[in-house]
C-alpha cells in the first residue's frame, strides 16, 4: 500500500477510478435528496438538462453545441494570440537579461493584479463585443506564459550555449540553435498550462453580453436558478478544458520525445 | 601546419566569494605552445587550469575580465575571445537532445561562419570521415538519449574535429566517464590524433592520463597557478601499460605527485590504474 514506486495494472487502475466515479455519483444522488434540487440538482436531472440543452426538437438547433463552437473559437483565437506574442517576447526576456529587467516592471505587477477586474475597463474601450472577450483572455493567459517562457529559456545550461559561441555561433546563433530548441519542451508545458487557464477565465469573459458562449449559458442558468442547467455548463467546460489539456500533452509527446533523458 | 598560443605574465583575479578584495587565481603565468601534439595541462581541481584553457582562444568566462593582466596570443596575433581556429569539448557532452548523431555532428555547419566557409559537398565528406573515424558511422540516425556516456563524448569529439581545428582545447573530457571506456578513449583520442595532428591542450588532474596521452606536460600549482613542472615524453604511443610500470613510467609518475604536493594543492587527485 504504501509505496510510492510500486506499478499499477492499468485494469487496476481503471476499476479503482471507476469505484471512486461510482460512489461520488451514489453520494451526488444521496445528498441531492436531502438537500433538493434547488440546491444540489440530481445526476439524472443534469442528464435531462443536457439532452434539453444539447438538441431543441422545436427549432432543430442545439444551444450547447453553438455555445461550445463559439467558446472554442474564442479560445483558439486567443490562444493563438498569446502564443504568438508571449513566446517570442519571453524569449527575448529569457535571452537578454537587459530585455528582462526593461520589460518586468510592465509585466511582473500584472501577475498578481486581478485580471478579473480589468474586463470593465476592456469593455468600456472594446464595446461588449468578441474584442473584449479576446483581448480579456489575451491579457489572463499572457501575463503567465511569458514569465514561463523566460524561466525556461533561462533554465537551459550554460554549456550549450558556450558551446555554441565556442564552434563560432554568434550569440543569436547560439540563442536560435542551441538554448531555443532545448528550451521548447518547457516552453511548451507553458503553453499548455496558459490555455488551461484560458479555460478558466472563459466563462469570466463570456459572462457579460448576449453572445452565445458557455460561459453565457452558466450565467442565464444562474439567473434563472435552473442550477441542473449550471452543472451542465460547468461539466461541460470542465470536460473541454481535459480534452484540450490531454490532446495538448499528447502532442508535446510526439514533437518532443527526446524529452525524457 | 604551423600554429603558436602563447600566454604572457597573464594573471586572473575573481572577486572574493565573501566580502570585498579579490582573489588571484592566475599569476603570471608564462605558457607557449608551438607545434602540433597533445599537451597536458596537469593540476589539483580548482587551480584556475579550466580558466587558463578557456584563454587559449575559448570562450571566456561571463561577468569577468579575462585575463586580468597579461596578453594572450594566439600566432602571435592577440586573442580575446572565441579564435575560428581553436574548439573546446567539455565534460558536460553539450549535444543537442533534439538532434540525430549525424544531425549534431554536422552542426557548426548551421552557422553563418563554417555554412560560408565549407561548401555543401565537402561538409557530407567531413561529416562521413569523421563519424567512421570516431566509430559511429552505424550509429549516425541515433540520437544521444540512445547513446552511452563514452558515445556522447565520441559525437562532441567529432563535432569539434570537422571543423578541422588547428587547436583543440580539451576540458576534463574523460573525466565523467568510467575507467573502462577512459581507456577506450584515449585510444581513439591517440588515433583521431595520428590523423589529423593539431595541437591538443588537454586538461586533466589524472597523472595516468597525462603520461598515457603527453608529449609535453605541463604541472600547475595552485592558488595561484603557475608553472611547478614542464616536461616532454618521447615514449611512442600508443604507451603500454608495462610502460607506464617501468622504471621511466613510475619516475614520471613520482615526479608529477612530487610537484603537484610541493605546490601546496589543497585539491584533488587522481591517479587511477
Amino acid at each position: 500500500m504504501w509505496n510510492p514506486y510500486a506499478t499499477l495494472e492499468s485494469r487496476q487502475k481503471q476499476a479503482l477510478a471507476a469505484v471512486t466515479v461510482v460512489v461520488v455519483l451514489a453520494l451526488w444522488s444521496g445528498l441531492s435528496l436531502v438537500v433538493g434540487p434547488n440546491k444540489l440538482p440530481a445526476p439524472w436531472s443534469v442528464v435531462s438538462a443536457f439532452i434539453y440543452l444539447a438538441w431543441d426538437a422545436d427549432s432543430g438547433s442545439s444551444v450547447l453545441l453553438e455555445a461550445t463552437l463559439r467558446s472554442l473559437s474564442r479560445i483558439l483565437v486567443s490562444g493563438m494570440l498569446v502564443v504568438s506574442v508571449g513566446v517570442p517576447l519571453g524569449v527575448l526576456m529569457g535571452a537578454a537579461p537587459r530585455i528582462n529587467a526593461a520589460l518586468s516592471p510592465l509585466l511582473d505587477p500584472f501577475r498578481s493584479a486581478p485580471v478579473v477586474a480589468v474586463l470593465p475597463i476592456l469593455i468600456i474601450w472594446l464595446g461588449i463585443g468578441e474584442a473584449s472577450k479576446i483581448a480579456f483572455l489575451f491579457m489572463g493567459a499572457v501575463v503567465y506564459l511569458i514569465p514561463m517562457v523566460r524561466d525556461a529559456v533561462q533554465a537551459v545550461p550554460s554549456t550549450y550555449y558556450i558551446s555554441a559561441r565556442d564552434l563560432g555561433a554568434t550569440p543569436w546563433e547560439a540563442i536560435r540553435h542551441s538554448v531555443v530548441p532545448i528550451a521548447m519542451p518547457r516552453i511548451a508545458d507553458a503553453i499548455i498550462v496558459s490555455v488551461s487557464v484560458m479555460w478558466t477565465y472563459i466563462t469570466v469573459a463570456e459572462y457579460t453580453s448576449n453572445t452565445p458562449g458557455l460561459g453565457n449559458i452558466l450565467q442565464r442558468a444562474q439567473r434563472a436558478f435552473a442550477m441542473d442547467q449550471v452543472f451542465v455548463g460547468l461539466i461541460v467546460i470542465i470536460a473541454l478544458a481535459l480534452v484540450t489539456y490531454q490532446g495538448m500533452l499528447f502532442l508535446k509527446s510526439k514533437l518532443y520525445p527526446w524529452e525524457i533523458e | 601546419m604551423s600554429v603558436s598560443v602563447e600566454l604572457k605574465g597573464v594573471i586572473q583575479e575573481y572577486p572574493a566569494p565573501e566580502g570585498e578584495g579579490v582573489i588571484q587565481v592566475v599569476g603570471g603565468l608564462n605558457l607557449s605552445y608551438d607545434k602540433p601534439g597533445i599537451n597536458m595541462l596537469l593540476g589539483p581541481s580548482g587551480c584556475g587550469k579550466s580558466t587558463v584553457l578557456r584563454m587559449m582562444g575559448g570562450v571566456r568566462p561571463f561577468g569577468v575580465q579575462t585575463p586580468t593582466r597579461g596578453e594572450v596570443l594566439i600566432d602571435d596575433k592577440p586573442c580575446d575571445g572565441p579564435h575560428d581556429d581553436a574548439v573546446m569539448v567539455f565534460q558536460r557532452y553539450a549535444n543537442r537532445p533534439d538532434l540525430t548523431v549525424r544531425q549534431n555532428v554536422s552542426f557548426p555547419f548551421r552557422l553563418k561562419l563554417w555554412k560560408e566557409r565549407v561548401q555543401p559537398a565537402e561538409r557530407e565528406r567531413r561529416v562521413d570521415a569523421i563519424l567512421e573515424a570516431v566509430g559511429l558511422a552505424d550509429k549516425g540516425s541515433l540520437r544521444p538519449a540512445q547513446l552511452s556516456g563514452g558515445q556522447n563524448q565520441r559525437v562532441a569529439l567529432a563535432r569539434a574535429l570537422v571543423l578541422r581545428p588547428r587547436i583543440l582545447l580539451m576540458d576534463e573530457p574523460f573525466g565523467a566517464l568510467d575507467a573502462q571506456t577512459r581507456d577506450e578513449m584515449q585510444t581513439l583520442l591517440v588515433q583521431l590524433w595520428e590523423q589529423q595532428q593539431c595541437m591538443i591542450v588537454f586538461v586533466t588532474h589524472d597523472v595516468s592520463e597525462a603520461l598515457i596521452l603527453g608529449d609535453r606536460v605541463t604541472v600547475l600549482s595552485t592558488r595561484p597557478a603557475l608553472v611547478a613542472d614542464d616536461f616532454t615524453i618521447t615514449e611512442p604511443r600508443p604507451r603500454s601499460a608495462s610502460w607506464q610500470r617501468s622504471t621511466e613510467g613510475l619516475r614520471l609518475e613520482e615526479r608529477i605527485l612530487e610537484r603537484l604536493h610541493a605546490a601546496g594543492g589543497h585539491g584533488q587527485v587522481r591517479v587511477s590504474v
